[in-house]
């Protein structure tokens, strides 16, 4: 696949670069990084919640957080349907949602501990137990697997030196198997963190690896 | 930078801006006309809104095809009640990559979109449903909703207009079924992601017991544009009963994977041929999957004469869902790749139907097995039998899902499976 003409610019840019920053991707007019407290409310909930630094102990919600918290609560006219959101926000601050935090949860938006635990099951984003700094997840579905997804993701395996679902022990890189990520024109499409990586194919995992390893997030 | 997938055989409307970073700020998206239909959409009233919309013929984009203008006139007129719009960004049916590209390209079209339906059906809040991945896609879609709150085009008396609509993303958390649009409402509401019994419909029950119209996009993408130019405007393209410009997302073995936009009955040989630059490098094509996993396999012979509209793709015997076009040559393993479907419908039934539950998988596991050369030829008489009890006995269609690729790969490529059965042997390597 790499010397296919045509390549979408995502992440692996249109030439098979995973070192270019976001504004080299998207162009000058992308607006990057947005500020931790949110802008508008409308758009509190919607903020990259899979970040590489992690701190399962971290308070929720507090500082930067606290005011996002307070933002998205206004944009439903109930507490309960704030809760994807909210656990999104707990996912981003603490990296995985342990059943600790389902209660805390459930304590801050006054549902019953049983419920929230319910609903955080149901839902694959959340992680149950914790992750490496770097998520790695790659999509096997049809389109993907059409054009060597199976390779991709023994690639990733295979220099990761993991099982799938395991963390590498330097505490680097979790690689799991993810559905369909909405990418199927761009295969191999893999999500790593909050980032899509599009036309991946088995000889670009050990570039990308290094450069996660460079540069952190 | 260029989006690199185009031809000219395309009709760029939704897609017109698809590769220019400038469209996603609220200056480039005023001068490229956005906000204006909706203050059109004003000045012509609901009713007049509602109308275009039904002249239009614009069907919805989310895989039903139900007819917008009809659906957004079955929302009570005075119910007292608050009204909302829910915009369906769940994207998540193998095959399909084509709201990604609406949102982060153009994000105001939809928000324009989203303002008009909710005017037209009376509603004072839309919600944006993206599925929980989409990081890139709802970040650039709030900064979007920012901006045009800061600017007066969402929020307190719209332009002048002394319109209120509030306009919030809202992000899922991971679950195919939560595309579902009463599984959506409920995942909104905060609860587990699963299909509500119908009737009630949402136009009389829906978000937090209100009426309620879901709109998938693409669909609501395609509203601004219809309300500028009139309903018979968006006649000029496509066919009698599937009129517009409808997006293709194409990915699996064809030379230029991706989204062009061409006018519904396109014919699909064209498609492959044309636009696409043909099957990847020379080989014979096999099979196509027209509209996402959820419709039957068309083989070679079928697609020759398959025409891309809604009745045409029937016609041919599957259906055009959201027109997600999976091409597979040769070389593709269809045990396999039916068994990957199969698979993911395990994995995302929400589990409340038995039938689903427990069809989805037993199917994958028979698959399996039959992959892995321990198969029987009454396996195969086991595996329509299931699928048969399957379709039409849930509270959604998803199980029927599972029954459309693997009923119709075991009737068409009934070779590929007996090869594994008697001889052990896999057909295709993809
Ligand atoms: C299992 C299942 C998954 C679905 N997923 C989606 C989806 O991801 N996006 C979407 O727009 N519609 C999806 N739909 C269709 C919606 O239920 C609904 O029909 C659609 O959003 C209505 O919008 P439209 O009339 O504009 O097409 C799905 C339906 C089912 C049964
Ligand atoms: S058919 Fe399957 S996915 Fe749909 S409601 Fe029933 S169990 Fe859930
Ligand atoms: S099949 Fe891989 S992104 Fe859709």
């Amino acid at each position: 696949m790499s010397d296919a003409p045509f390549r979408n610019p995502g992440w692996a840019g249109n030439t098979g670069e995973f070192d270019l920053s976001e504004e080299q991707v998207r162009g000058e007019d992308f607006v990057g990084a947005r500020p931790l407290e949110g802008g508008h409310a409308a758009g509190a909930a919607s903020y990259p919640y899979m970040l590489a630094d992690k701190e399962p102990e971290a308070p929720l919600f507090e500082g930067p957080y606290r005011a996002r918290y307070e933002k998205i609560l206004t944009r439903y006219p109930n507490t309960r349907a704030a809760l994807l959101p909210v656990l999104g926000l707990a996912q981003e601050v603490r990296g995985h949602i342990s059943p600790e935090t389902m209660d805390a949860v459930a304590r801050l938006l006054d549902l019953p501990d049983a419920y929230v635990r319910g609903v955080t099951t149901f839902y694959t984003m959340y992680n149950k137990r914790p992750v490496g700094r770097f998520l790695i997840q790659v999509c096997t579905n049809i389109s993907c697997n059409l054009c060597g997804a199976d390779e991709v993701m023994g690639a990733f395996l295979e220099h990761t030196g993991t099982e799938m679902g395991e963390t590498s022990e330097d505490g680097d890189f979790t690689v799991v198997e993810a559905e369909c990520l909405a990418g199927c024109g761009f295969p191999t499409c893999v999500q790593i963190n909050s980032r899509y990586y599009e036309n991946v194919d088995a000889g670009d995992v050990p570039k990308i690896l290094e450069h996660l390893k460079i540069q952190g997030e | 930078m260029a989006y690199p997938y185009v031809s000219d055989r395309e009709v760029r409307i939704l897609s017109k801006h698809f590769g220019d970073p400038t469209a996603r700020t609220l200056t480039g998206a005023l001068a490229n006309g956005r906000y204006s239909a909706f203050k059109k959409a004003v000045d012509m009233g609901r009713d007049a809104v509602i109308d275009q919309v039904k002249t239009s013929g614009l069907r919805g984009r989310g895989g039903a095809g139900f007819p917008t203008g009809v659906k957004w006139s079955f929302m009570p007129k005075d119910s007292g009640k608050p009204h909302y719009l829910c915009c369906n960004a769940d994207e998540s049916e193998p095959g399909t990559f084509k709201d990604r590209e609406l949102i982060r390209w153009d994000p105001h079209q939809l928000i324009e979109g989203c303002l008009i339906a909710a005017y037209a059906i009376g509603a004072e809040h839309a919600y944006i449903y993206c599925r929980g991945e989409f990081f890139e896609v709802s970040s650039i879609l709030a900064q979007a909703v920012e901006e045009a709150y800061a600017k007066g085009y969402i929020g307190k008396d719209i332009q002048g207009t002394g319109v209120d609509i509030d306009v919030t993303v809202h992000i899922g958390a991971g679950a195919y079924i939560c595309g579902e649009e009463t599984a959506l409402m409920n995942s909104l509401e905060g609860r587990r992601g699963q299909p509500r019994v119908k009737p009630p419909f949402p136009a009389a029950v829906g978000l937090f017991g209100m009426p309620t119209t879901i709109n998938n996009v693409e669909t609501l993408a395609a509203v601004p544009h219809i309300v500028e130019n009139g309903g018979d405007w968006y006649r000029q393209w496509g066919t009698e009963k599937s009129p517009g410009t409808k997006l293709f997302c194409v990915s699996g073995h064809v030379n230029r994977p991706g989204n062009y936009e061409l006018p519904l009955g396109f014919p699909m040989k064209e498609l492959i041929e044309d636009v696409c630059g043909g099957v990847r490098d020379g080989h014979e094509l096999k099979a196509v999957i027209p509209g996402g996993s959820s419709v039957p396999i068309l083989d070679a012979a079928e697609c020759e004469s398959c025409s891309l509209d809604y009745e045409g793709v029937v016609s041919s015997g599957s259906m055009l869902g959201c027109a997600s076009v999976i091409v597979m040559d040769e070389t593709t393993d269809i045990v396999k790749q039916v068994y990957r479907m199969a698979y993911f419908y395990a994995h995302e039934s929400c589990g409340q139907c038995t039938p689903c539950r427990e069809g989805t998988a037993w199917v994958t596991k028979i698959l399996k097995r039959i992959l892995d050369g321990r198969g029987t030829e009454e396996d195969l008489d086991t595996l329509v039998d299931v699928t048969t009890k399957m379709t039409g006995t849930t509270i959604c269609v998803l199980s029927d899902s599972v029954a459309a690729p693997v009923q119709s790969s075991i009737t068409k490529f009934r070779d590929d499976y007996l090869a594994l059965i008697r001889r052990g042997e896999r057909v295709g390597v993809a």
